[in-house]
């Protein structure tokens, strides 16, 4: 894909998305925001599982960071929850950084490992730290536009998406990208091509770590009231499903997974408690049979016919 | 305080090894890791827990029951989603925690939230050093979990099967190059890995009872006590496993009871600063 092709699409595609709150209700403009954010999450999880071949499970930890940084900085101090968001991502993407020197070196294993364990303390500390994050509670925070209002979050959250896609295009389809891949196709083969694995992998790490965290601070703003769930597993394994579901390793992929992943779980949500179970087993299912997700099977689908057409041609002349 | 947290920490180190040891010996043929194995430590539980008190069987006929059960859903789990991911490492990763979040909630929809128990083996209490009294529950589960863990220890140090193990984790190909059929070694050391999580369940469920997400804990602390000890080191999970158990009960003693979990992170972070391969781990090439 071109550059030029990428932003043209992307700005239609957004251009008819801006159009949605003029015809879509309240419950539906929620739908679509809560989808924007997992637009966010996959898309960056993205960037570590299907492009560098690090399996992160600390990314909605890391979401948790951006949220509560932000969150504990208006609600205590009474700081602009803009720069709150801010400084949410810088600081998850330090410590996105410092876990990635931390455990890189020693290869994939040890980082999914680490991350689970990371993410397991944190959920730890924000229960315990009851004073400062109200534990389960949840913690009220300011919005981030002084009068409510669905549409200006909906414009906000399609602003962060729009942001962490041109950041991850831009970095994926350069020379950087092009190590990212190498990297992940064989790593002694790109580290004999003089390509410095560790500091590749720490760098899309401190990249995806740094996007989690602005996405989980614009979220926690528009919910209002900042919880544990939002750094929980559970949040873990729906940014994880949507991933593979859509298609690890391709650039559409995560996005319609994320979508299409939230509108399906707001319809099964009716049967209450199975939603999670239904949810698992179809991303089992699809994990197990089709590795490539929703994008593989299409590409799959239109390789096929092409080369259906192009044999058919072949016989005709 | 000192002695009891002492021997709390022995009997929970014990019962971590024998989980590590599970992780220890998949990671060590197979180069996988289980995500799933605190579920099916838990499954375990709730297996003995039915089987003792719905069903009405004998305690010791319950556990083997509910540890043969889970070597057969191990073997199962095998066969169909580990298996086709041999050569990518990433996508067993995947299979495996989206398993464990499945079984979670399958557990919540049948068991419910609520915490269950399997009846204890033995009532009463033992004063140990004539310093203070001591469930006798506890101690049995520190005999048992020594047992397995010495079992364990037999059948790879000392019997044929044990030395087709070891081969295979020293050098996967000069194994099959000697005739041993490394796909269903990969199946049965699977079960066995997933049969090590079961007998630690059914061995620590009269204690800490069982809950639909009580595993997590136990599997993240395993997999510290597998890098603590160095990947696919057998003793490296004995010592380790001691050493958590130890530093999260005198944690939880003297510092905080509500952080313990934090404490055994703080050691797998201090390892892979200082050791990155573990107490007793291979240097990897």
């Amino acid at each position: 894909m071109t550059d030029r092709r990428f932003f043209v699409i992307l700005f239609v595609a957004v251009g008819l998305l801006s159009l949605l709150p003029l015809g879509l209700g309240v419950y539906h403009l929620h739908v679509m925001i809560v989808s924007l954010f997992y637009v966010m999450m996959a898309s960056s999880w993205n960037l570590l599982a299907g492009y560098t071949g690090q399996v992160s499970f600390a990314h909605a930890a890391f979401a948790g960071i951006g949220a509560y940084t932000s969150g504990i900085l208006a609600a205590k101090f009474g700081l602009n929850p803009w720069i709150g968001v801010f400084i949410g991502t810088i600081l998850a993407a330090l410590i996105g950084l410092g876990m990635g020197i931390l455990c890189l070196r020693m290869g994939g294993i040890y980082l999914s490992l680490t991350t689970l364990g990371f993410s397991e303390i944190l959920r730890i500390v924000i229960t315990n730290e009851y004073e400062i994050t109200r534990g389960t509670m949840g913690l009220q925070v300011p919005g981030l536009v002084a009068d409510y209002s669905k549409p200006a979050y909906f414009y906000i959250m399609l602003g962060g998406a729009m942001l962490t896609l041109i950041v991850l295009y831009k970095l994926i389809y350069s020379d950087i990208g092009l190590n990212f891949r190498a990297v992940q196709n064989d790593e002694r083969a790109a580290a004999s091509l003089g390509v410095d694995v560790v500091r590749m992998r720490v760098l899309a790490f401190t990249v995806s770590s740094a996007l989690a965290g602005m996405a989980g601070g614009l979220y926690g703003h528009y919910l209002l009231l900042i919880t544990p769930e939002i750094p929980s597993l559970d949040q873990q394994f729906l940014v994880l499903s949507m991933t593979v579901i859509g298609g690890m390793g391709s650039f559409l992929g995560p996005i319609i997974g994320a979508i299409s992943l939230e509108i399906f779980s707001e319809y099964i949500r009716a049967y209450g408690e199975y939603h999670v179970l239904v949810f698992g087993l179809v991303a089992l299912v699809v994990a197990r049979f089709a590795p490539n997700g929703l994008m593989g099977l299409a590409e799959h689908r239109l390789r096929g016919r092409r080369k259906a057409s192009r044999t058919v041609s072949a016989a005709a002349g | 305080m000192f002695a009891l947290a002492g021997m709390n920490g022995l009997v929970i180190g014990a019962i971590y090894a024998l989980a590590a040891l599970g992780v220890s010996l998949v990671v060590g043929i197979m180069n996988v890791i289980n995500f799933a194995h605190g579920e099916l430590y838990i499954l375990a539980g709730y297996f003995s827990y039915l089987f003792a008190n719905a069903f009405g069987m004998n305690f010791a006929l319950a556990m083997t029951l509910a540890v043969a059960l889970v070597f057969l859903f191990g073997l199962l789990i095998e066969y169909t989603l580990i298996r086709p991911t041999y050569g990518n490492d990433m996508y067993s990763l995947i299979l495996t925690f989206i398993l464990s979040i499945v079984l979670q909630n399958a557990y919540l929809l049948i068991f419910g939230p609520y915490p269950n128990k399997p009846p204890n083996w033995v009532g009463g209490s033992t004063l140990i050093l004539g310093s203070f009294y001591y469930g006798n529950q506890r101690l049995a589960a520190l005999i048992a979990g020594s047992a397995v863990i010495t079992l364990v220890f037999l059948v790879i140090k000392k019997t044929w099967f044990g030395r087709i193990i070891r081969a295979t984790s020293q050098d996967r190909e000069m194994a099959e190059l000697n005739g041993v059929n490394t796909k269903r070694l990969n199946m049965l050391s699977f079960g066995l890995g997933c049969a090590l999580a079961a007998a630690a369940g059914v061995i620590l469920a009269p204690i800490f009872p069982v809950t639909p997400t009580a595993g997590v804990p136990v599997a993240l602390t395993a997999f510290v006590v597998v890098v603590l000890g160095g990947m696919g080191s057998l003793w490296g999970c004995v010592i380790g496993g001691l050493i958590i158990g130890l530093v999260e009960n005198f944690g939880a003693a003297y510092i905080s009871t509500a952080y313990k979990q934090v404490f055994s992170f703080i050691i797998l972070i201090l390892v892979l600063l200082s050791r990155p391969s573990g107490l007793f781990g291979r240097r990897e090439a």
